[in-house]
């Protein structure tokens, strides 16, 4: 037998190989994946499941089952790329243990029972509990990863139909701090510009936002323009050092909290250097201060309204007396010549300058403030509503702009204005087709408030959707004491188990976001509709029709008319008739099921890239801006002041806790854990520390740690220079890792006007164990 | 006699000169022999494929050595390729250790964009096709970890069956979705690929000339007109 010198290499190498792996990957085997027997792949559009970023991704289809991802190369947002988590995402359909059969609880047993039977419980629990305990006994809690028609028809249900205020949704966790942020300076919600700002701006600045992990596919769209321009800079303004650090031009660290200090003092050298954009501001801005020492919500029944007050611009220089780069290089650890330095890029008038925030920024007891304080900079300088110009918050969830904020899935909100609004309210009930006096003109709970009170007893009945509140609560313990009290019953519409799960007392199968049609809406106002890609598993159901079957059950049929077959283009009908105006008008059905998403304001078949700009924007008039959100025509800059965090650390509890992601998993890893390569990356939580910090207390990479707050401890490996570096003084734990419950030892504490808490910031000690 | 000296002295001056500079050079050079490499410095635009990229892959293949064109050292095998990824086309984990060095960002381009030796892994390293994207780990992740946390149902497809060529001896069609892997000579030539795929005539450099992308496309039929 002939062996050529080829042959010979090969198998040699071959054997090598396999060696070498095997060391490196003990026990990971080398079979690929089960096939399918089929004929080929087709390929349907569909929006991501994850993030707020809204990659349009292509599903490759065979037979019945999803087999392969790649990125739409038609989408503009990530034009051809996803993330680790968008190639993967399929997978999230087929773990092993999927919910696909209703579950009732029954003498403490969770007992499979037929879903006709679980919907009929629900519903006449619903409707025994409104009798005994009154309407605003029973709440619904969804979620911004809620399709567009679910949120729609439980704002309906809840607030049309029931009368309770009682509907909030988890992206009070996560953009609240946004929308009231964009509410207080601009009168509207949402972004004025749009994800082609990135291809424009000169200067990127991330405040407290760790784009690399957690908008990847937006950071590779920044890092793409400086790769093609060459002067593009990214400096990274930040509690702790990350990927998005090290691939920025600098990084400047600060001290949690002082960022309102330092925004402040940012606008001080630009007055002092006088860069303010003058024609600008007097034209398009006017000034306004609010109450100060405002709290911190960490008790029962918080209440809190702001007051505005106008103000000039000679107060608002007084005002910021207090924060010269010299006074808050002390507070927040930022050098002056940084502090300088910043407001060089954004002075520059020569420098298209586009800011970066996401959850840093909002879950902050001061939330609100500090998106004003960024906005108040953009404004100083006029750098906004034009292409490269741009104040951006980035949304966590892919529809948290979709579903909860445009939908207005929120105790205070109604589709189209707030139910305090007699006009909103006569609006909503005209197209709901129900009596106005149903809509309740008083907000009952927001979340945190809302688990204060399903703790209390005032809430009875809490109907769960596409949401981990178990896992995501701060201060844990307390609400899933809350939830598991004997009189309570709570309803989960899940895909897995999970410890929200665990506290049910009936579970109905969900269908996940491909197995049926919805729309999401995601950071930058785009609208993006997908089909119903693959069959449900089992009795699996989508969220928006389990509301539906529940409201027919308690009566409402005539304002749940939908057939199954028709029913979200339907939905999408009827909700559109609550926006139908310049300023908001939403893409017809049509155009969404065609294109990889549109964006609003959709007029005359034109999407609107930059708000407040009439070259852009068909509701803007006049020649160069109009910030038609307010009754001035006019963005605010708001005084406000630094007020230090609800907890800081002390001699007994000396750290800071920051908790947040991790590249590879979805909030509480409860898809993402079950995709093999993103389970396998990040196994489990860990929490990193400081390398000082960990030789002071011997603790060493892997060793076991405990930390403790005033409220709950957990044991997990520490990380010493792991992926991230926090400084001298702080830990950072993922959150998604349901073995290591971090929100028991987090803070309650929210932002007085937003009401999102955060999790950014509590004190902790830490031990070896 | 002075004057010879001080001749003696300029030339020794030169000669240390020359020395000077040559010699990190010639370490420099001694320490990376390994094969010439690719340069795939030009592509820029994002997401590449051949048709929007044509030039930017033609330098690169211009650049690339008779040696490397040639290198057959490849230790990898289509199985192994495959049981990197969750379907065809689906990101590869990393299968090597990543240390995250303190406070720098990770360069997996040094090694990937170019290929060559690896003495730590005893390796050729393959190619990435899109090395414009810098944010490697935003897909390709590493793997620390063999117990899964829930048994999964997944499937695919089977990866495309190798030589179907439409007539006994013509040449094969593209098997494989081209997107973000336009740059056919990154994955097909050189000691870094998998032997199994790579190409017997590496120094065609128009590779499309030959090869087009195999679809699922219903045969041509001419649309009947009326009359």
């Amino acid at each position: 037998m002939d062996i050529t010198r080829r042959q010979f290499i090969k198998s040699a190498a071959m054997q090598s190989a396999a060696a070498s792996a095997a060391v490196l990957f003990p026990g990971i085997s080398f079979g690929a994946w089960k096939n399918i027997d089929s004929g080929g792949i087709e390929w349907k559009k569909t929006p991501c499941r994850f993030c707020g970023t809204g990659c349009g991704l292509l599903v490759g289809v065979s037979g019945d089952r999803a087999v392969a991802v790649k990125g739409d190369p038609n989408c503009t947002v990530n034009q051809g790329l996803c993330c680790v988590k968008g190639y993967h995402s399929i997978q999230i359909l087929y773990g092993k243990d999927r919910v696909t059969k209703a579950l009732v609880r029954k003498n403490g047993q969770m007992v499979e029972t037929p879903l006709k039977e679980a919907l009929d419980l629900v519903a006449s629990k619903m409707q025994e509990t409104i009798k005994n305990h009154g309407k605003d006994s029973v709440a619904m809690y969804g979620s911004g990863q809620w399709s567009i028609t679910d949120g729609y028809v439980s704002s309906k249900l809840f607030k049309g139909c029931i009368g309770t205020n009682n509907l909030e949704a988890n992206a009070r966790l996560c953009m609240a701090s946004a929308v009231t942020g964009f509410l207080t300076s601009f009168g509207l919600d949402e972004p004025m510009g749009c994800y082609d700002d990135i291809d424009h701006a000169d200067v990127f600045i991330t405040w407290g936002n760790n784009m690399a992990e957690m908008h990847p596919v937006l950071f590779s769209r920044m890092l793409a323009n400086r790769k093609a321009k060459n002067h593009v800079l990214i400096i990274d303004f930040a509690t702790r050092t990350t990927r998005t650090s090290q691939a920025a031009d600098k990084s400047i660290i600060f001290n949690p909290q002082t960022d309102l200090a330092v925004a402040n003092s940012i606008c001080y050298e630009i007055i002092r250097n006088d860069w303010v954009n003058w024609d600008f501001v007097n034209k398009h801005v006017s000034f306004h201060k609010g109450k100060t020492n405002i709290g911190y919500g960490t008790q029962d029944h918080f209440q809190f309204n702001d007051k505005e007050e106008p103000v000039d611009f000679e107060a608002y220089k007084a005002f910021l007396e207090d924060y010269t780069p010299e006074k808050v290089a002390k507070l927040s650890g930022v050098p002056a010549k940084d502090i300088k330095y910043l407001a060089a890029l954004y002075g520059d008038p020569d420098k298209k300058v586009t800011s970066f925030w996401c959850m840093g920024m909002n879950q902050h007891t001061r939330g609100t403030w500090i998106n004003n304080l960024v906005y108040n900079i953009h404004l100083l300088v006029g750098k906004i509503s034009t292409p490269g110009n741009s104040p951006f918050s980035l949304t966590g969830q892919p529809s948290a702009c979709g579903t909860v904020r445009e939908v207005g899935t929120l105790t205070h909100k109604l589709p189209h204005g707030v139910v305090m609004n007699e006009g909103a309210r006569k609006l909503a009930a005209k197209i709901w087709d129900v009596p106005v006096e149903n809509i309740d003109p008083k907000p009952t709970y927001h979340t945190v408030e809302m688990f204060r009170a399903l703790d209390r007893g005032d809430i009875r009945f809490m109907w769960i959707q596409v949401t981990n509140p178990m896992v995501t609560m701060p201060n844990l313990n307390r609400y899933r004491n809350g939830a598991k009290k004997d009189d309570r019953f709570i309803v989960v519409s899940e895909i897995y188990p999970t410890p929200t799960y665990d506290v049910a007392d009936v579970v109905l199968p969900a269908a996940l976001w491909i197995e049926r049609e919805g729309f999401f809406g995601n950071s930058e106002r785009r609208t993006q509709h997908n089909e119903q890609i693959v069959p449900m598993p089992g009795d699996c159901m989508s969220n928006t029709w389990q509301i539906i079957e529940v409201a027919r059950r308690m009566g409402f049929e005539k304002q749940f008319p939908w057939s199954e077959k028709t029913y979200i283009e339907d939905i999408w009908n009827e909700y559109g008739q609550f926006h139908d105006n310049p300023k908001h008008r939403m893409a017809p059905y049509k155009d969404l099921k065609a294109r990889s998403g549109l964006q609003w304001p959709y007029v005359n078949g034109l999407e609107t890239k930059w708000r407040y700009n009439p070259k852009y924007d068909p509701a803007a008039e006049g020649k160069d801006f109009d910030f038609y959100g307010k009754p001035d025509r006019r963005a605010w800059i708001w005084l406000r002041p630094y007020e230090p965090a609800a907890e800081s650390p002390d001699s007994e509890y000396p750290f800071w806790l920051n908790t947040g992601r991790v590249l590879e998993h979805w909030h509480t890893g409860s898809m993402t854990r079950r995709v093999p390569i993103l389970h396998r990356a990040v196994p489990e939580s860990y929490v990193e520390i400081n390398p000082d910090d960990a030789s002071r207390l011997g603790i060493t990479s892997g060793s076991k740690v405990k930390i403790s707050s005033r409220r709950g401890s957990v044991t997990m490996k520490a990380s010493i220079n792991g992926r991230g570096r926090p400084p001298q003084g702080m830990v950072f734990v993922p959150f998604f890792d349901e073995s290591y419950l971090i929100n028991e030892a987090t803070l309650d504490a929210f932002c007085p006007i937003s009401k999102q808490p955060d999790y950014k910031k509590c004190a902790v000690k830490l031990e070896r164990a | 006699m002075e004057k010879s000296d001080r001749k003696l002295g300029k030339v020794f001056l030169i000669f240390a000169g020359i020395c000077i500079v040559a010699l990190p050079l010639i370490v420099f050079t001694a320490f990376s022999f390994e094969p010439q490499e690719m340069e795939m410095t030009d592509v820029q635009a994002r997401n590449m494929d051949f048709d929007s990229n044509g030039k930017a892959i033609f330098v690169n293949y211009e650049r690339i050595s008779k040696d490397y064109l040639e290198g057959t050292s490849t230790a990898r095998t289509l199985d192994e390729y495959y049981s990197r990824r969750q379907y065809t086309g689906s990101p590869p984990f990393i299968p090597h250790k990543v240390e995250e060095p303190d406070l720098a960002a990770v360069d997996c381009l040094a090694c990937h964009a170019r290929g060559g030796w690896t003495e730590e892994l005893q390796k050729n390293t393959p190619i990435t096709p899109h090395p414009d994207q810098e944010s490697c780990r935003q897909c390709h992740v590493t793997s620390s970890e063999v117990k899964l946390f829930v048994e999964t149902n997944w499937m695919s497809v089977a990866p495309p069956r190798l030589g179907r060529a439409a007539l006994p001896g013509a040449p094969l069609p593209i098997p494989h979705d081209i997107q973000m892997r336009g740059n056919c000579i990154a994955c097909h030539v050189g000691p870094g690929t998998v032997a199994t795929i790579r190409v017997e005539h590496p120094s065609r450099g128009n590779c499309r000339q030959c090869h087009v992308p195999q679809t699922n496309a219903p045969l041509f039929e001419r649309e009947s007109k009326p009359g």
